[in-house]
């Protein structure tokens, strides 16, 4: 029993990652579509929703399952309980990059403003953590996370810029008005979503080691 | 453990003949609290439980070295009265064992053989015993009927009454559901719980969601060591020993 129960449990895992990586390339997938003023692409990301939404659901179901019918104890229960954590926050990224992705439509039709400011490369950031969080999940590896603060801090330093140079271009120029608050609100959806890897980060240490830590 | 300590080992082993039984088990039990002892088959978790009130004492070429103690008093030392060291570490055992006699005879056997005579004492004891079993509802009305025509639940509940009748401070519970359907389990579980306030528990069991569910305090044991002893929660949601983390999840045992 306990080997049929190992096995659900490494699969679920790996089901669990691919599910992050899906929402991670939707998310990816609108910002390109965003920086490349693509509305096709962006209609793609949008059109992902309703798999990413079933692929939450039956992940959840498989945990509840296991917790029912196989009481996990001890690093087991904490798997699960962090691959519970692991689907909402894939949730919530994958459902970013829809938010962002919808946005395309109503900023394409004129050039960017200042590059899109520092856009692309927060996404870039956020985006690594994203990976790291959730390659650390896979590989029961806290060394990834290690640095995940410092990361974060330099994600809100990132927006609270865009935040100021963007209000700057509104200033200089009324017409920049949409655009800028668009910039505005996609910096803090990517620090969202960097928000959402810390989570998990938090979650993977305490399914390796059992202790609570705040990334802040 | 911050909770004062009923019962105490150190540096405790137990051979039966060649087989070292326990080794070198030092652990501490807080008093009103429920104490699981978990293990596989054989590592010494029911040998520790009958060393409580020297129960090993009654099989042949037992040897003992360490010190136990009960209520700050070594229980092996030279004069320690052992039916007054049974009557206040009682035993719960894993198959019901009622006399066969009445259920009221059952409760009073206790008392009597400790000199209570008088027949309205014995009514009172008899009632308080299964009351605080659990069990006062379910038979009141036929105290006169055998303990036998009882269900093994009843039964149990009754064994634990008769434990509580001659007043003691501790109860050892040697798989106590391990005969019994989940319903009965259930009840007994709920009476754990309410003893705790008057009496410290020790139970054995080879069920860990039972241990979890019921103790405060968890050890795990194996082939004779105590690996690992500490508060429930800790033991099941994270472990320090990794022996302990591997039988918990099931990867041995």
């Amino acid at each position: 029993m306990a080997e049929k129960f190992h096995t659900e449990l490494k699969n679920l895992k790996k089901d669990t990652v691919a599910m992050a990586h899906f929402a991670r390339d939707m998310l990816r997938t609108a910002v390109d579509a965003l920086i490349r003023q693509d509305k096709d692409l962006a209609v793609s990301v949008v059109a992902k929703k309703d798999a990413l939404r079933d692929m939450e659901v039956k992940l959840e179901d498989r945990c509840y399952q296991l917790i029912a019918l196989d009481q996990p104890m001890a690093k087991d229960m904490r798997i699960i309980v962090c691959t519970l954590k692991v689907v909402s926050a894939s949730m919530r990224i994958g459902r970013y990059g829809k938010v962002i992705a919808n946005i395309v439509k109503d900023i394409s039709d004129k050039p960017h403003i200042s590059h899109m400011m520092s856009i692309p490369h927060m996404a870039d950031l956020a985006m690594e953590m994203i990976d790291d969080s959730v390659k650390a999940y896979e590989m029961d590896s806290i060394a990834l996370i290690s640095d995940f603060s410092a990361r974060d801090d330099t994600i809100d330093a990132l927006r609270h810029s865009i935040f100021r140079e963007g209000i700057t271009h509104m200033m200089e120029d009324p017409k920049t008005i949409s655009r800028c608050t668009h910039y505005i609100m996609v910096a803090r959806y990517l620090e969202r979503c960097a928000d959402h890897a810390c989570k998990i980060a938090e979650n993977v240490h305490y399914m390796n080691t059992g202790e609570r830590i705040e990334i802040h | 453990m911050s909770e004062s300590t009923i019962i105490s080992t150190q540096n405790l082993n137990l051979w039966y003949n060649e087989k070292h039984a326990l080794q070198s088990v030092s652990m501490r039990i807080p008093q009103n609290k429920v104490t699981a002892l978990i293990g596989p088959s054989g590592c010494g978790k029911s040998t520790l439980l009958r060393c409580f009130n020297r129960l090993n004492d009654l099989i042949d070429h037992v040897k003992i070295t360490g010190e136990i103690t009960f209520d700050n008093e070594n229980i092996h030392a030279p004069g320690t009265d052992v039916v007054y060291l049974r009557k206040k570490v009682g035993m719960v055992f894993q198959k019901p064992n009622p006399f066969p006699k009445s259920i009221y005879e059952n409760i009073a056997y206790g008392p009597r053989v400790h000199g209570v005579r008088d027949k309205g004492e014995l009514d009172r004891i008899v009632e308080q015993s299964l009351r605080h079993a659990a069990i006062w509802d379910e038979v009141k009305d036929r105290l006169n009927d055998s303990a036998l025509g009882l269900s093994g639940g009843q039964q149990q509940r009754l064994c634990i009454a008769r434990t509580l009748a001659v007043e003691p401070e501790v109860i050892l519970m040697d798989e106590p559901c391990s005969a019994l359907d989940p319903i009965a389990t259930a009840k007994i579980e709920n009476l754990i719980e309410m003893l705790k306030e008057e009496y410290t528990v020790i139970i054995v069991t080879h069920n860990m969601q039972q241990a979890a569910r019921v103790s405060d305090y968890t050890g795990f044991m194996y082939l004779g060591k105590l690996i690992e002893c500490g508060r429930t929660s800790d033991i099941f949601e994270h472990p320090k020993e990794e022996l302990t983390e591997n039988y918990i999840t099931g990867r041995f045992g």
